[in-house]
């Protein structure tokens, strides 16, 4: 407990708490209506209240960002090697996926709603989509950064494609991959999200649709905070797992 | 003593690395004309001459890294040969540890990408680590290392796969020159050890003439051999002896108005 307290430091005690006094002051102080932003002790309280009702979209909405981002990663790590080592798919599908990333996401929603429905497979892709991109290039990124020195030092050990694979350039690309999947985290949260938006069952997404539909602000906020707090422990998830890859820069 | 009466010498005729007519081209530059050359068996050969002048291109050849013009009669052991060797080991100015690896590991790396086994690989690493004096480092990272041990876990990871010719390209070149020079007296006394087939380039005369038997001086570019000067100083060198000879401070002369520093 003291150990916890000493790390809670005055700066940040202080910041944190402005933000949270001037949230729960808005109406008093700066005369926003509270339909507009609800005070922070009216957000917590229908957090308590909908405890259960958010718990259960909050797992819809995991269980489409997770399988979409580890599709995601999968997929990115698979075609960004892909360009990597075949000229053809250089000159082929790194052009087209550059194309295909300029596309606006949010403007593919609804396609992935009709084509796929209103239940997880349509969410599922959104996510994917909004994560795929950064992966890719963090690999191709992580798999130019082989100093020459190690390739041809591996050329002169005779080393196999396969050795050079794993035992140089994956762990030589990972630092840039964990960037890229750090990058992609919040993505994929953000995909799953607006493909709720567009149509869907359940989520934390159709929870915001749902509340402001019916003037709940509170209830939107909860789902808000939900939301982000989903996101962060995800990303920290990705980050302590990035921790095993220390040997970046040294 | 002199290295002629060396026993080795006998073999030496036959020749560890035997180059004939070698020329290389890179696009309209020609770094390599005609460099003819035949270095002997456990003799230790430098190379001193002018930068950029293709002193690491005939050693990257020799390592099979890169392909010399057609033409060329190259021979190593006997045997001509294209393309990299088992029995060759480099060792360049560069150190190639992977970071993510401890020292111990780096060394293994090159026998396990030969696919030698686990216990021998071993054998060889408890054998070496002493000779290195990296013993005590076996489970730093390379990061965790001063720059003159990670120059001898190089050699280490090289020396593992136990080549029969070495290449080293300035492998001490990037140390500070305290350092450089207690390598070198390393070197020598481990290469007195394995006698191996070694071909050392290096920008330094005195320890060119400190390590070798021979010394090829090479020109500007396009490089040639200008001169194959062999350095008669007894063997075991002794670091302090061998600076005290005469002879020593005559082949600095030598050396230096060959490469044309007065």
């Amino acid at each position: 407990m003291s150990e916890l307290f000493s790390r809670l430091r005055l700066p940040e005690i202080l910041f944190f708490g402005l933000i949270a006094l001037c949230w729960e002051m808005a109406s008093e102080w700066f005369g926003i209506r509270p339909y507009l932003l609800p005070s922070l002790s009216s957000v917590l309280a229908a957090l308590w209240n909908n405890a259960g009702e958010l718990y259960r979209h909050s797992i819809v909405t995991l269980n489409e960002v997770v399988v979409g981002y580890l599709w995601a990663v999968a997929g990115g790590l698979a075609l960004g090697l892909a360009i990597h080592t075949v000229p053809l798919a250089r000159r082929t599908v790194y052009p087209l996926i550059v194309l295909f990333q300029g596309l606006p996401k949010v403007a593919l929603a609804p396609l992935m709603v009709i084509w796929f429905g209103y239940g997880l497979t349509s969410k599922v892709l959104m996510a994917f989509l909004f994560a795929f991109f950064p992966v890719v290039i963090g690999m191709l990124g992580g798999l130019e950064s082989v100093p020459s020195h190690l390739r041809e030092h591996f050329d002169a050990i005779g080393a196999s494609r396969w050795t050079r694979f794993w035992r140089l350039q994956m762990p030589a690309a990972l630092p840039s991959i964990v960037d890229a999947c750090k990058t992609a985290m919040p993505l994929a949260v953000i995909g799953a999200i607006v493909g709720e938006f567009v149509g869907a069952e359940g989520g934390l997404g159709y929870v915001i649709l749902s509340a402001n539909a019916s003037a709940r602000s509170d209830l939107l906020f909860a789902a808000l905070v939900v939301i982000s707090i989903l996101s962060t422990l995800l990303y920290l998830v990705v980050e302590l797992l990035g921790r095993k890859v220390w040997w970046r820069g040294v | 003593m002199t290295s002629q009466a060396d026993p080795a010498d006998a073999q030496a005729s036959a020749g560890a690395i035997s180059i004939r007519g070698l020329s290389k081209t890179f696009g309209a530059l020609k770094v390599l004309d005609d460099i003819n050359c035949t270095i002997g068996e456990a003799e230790f050969v430098s190379t001193l001459g002018p930068s950029g002048c293709g002193k690491s291109t005939i050693l990257r050849i020799i390592a099979g890294l890169v392909e010399p013009d057609a033409g060329a009669e190259l021979r190593l052991l006997g045997e001509p040969f294209g393309g990299q060797s088992d029995q060759v080991g480099v060792v360049f100015q560069t150190h190639n540890m992977l970071p993510w690896l401890t020292v111990e590991k780096n060394i293994r790396l090159n026998c396990e990408v030969r696919g030698v086994a686990r216990a021998e690989i071993t054998r060889r690493v408890e054998e070496i680590l002493p000779v290195l004096k990296l013993e005590g480092f076996r489970e730093k990272y390379p990061h965790q290392i001063s720059g003159g041990m990670k120059q001898r876990a190089a050699l280490g990871q090289t020396l593992i796969a136990q080549p029969k010719v070495l290449l080293l390209d300035e492998p001490f070149g990037a140390l500070d020159a305290l350092t450089r020079d207690q390598l070198n007296v390393e070197l020598l006394r481990l290469w007195q050890k394995i006698r191996k087939t070694v071909v050392l380039i290096t920008h330094s005369i005195s320890e060119a003439i400190f390590l070798s038997d021979r010394v090829l001086v090479m020109s500007d570019r396009p490089s040639r051999v200008v001169s194959d000067v062999r350095i008669d100083l007894p063997r075991p060198r002794d670091p302090k002896a061998t600076r005290e000879d005469p002879r020593f401070g005559q082949y600095v002369t030598q050396l230096s108005a060959l490469m044309g520093v007065h």
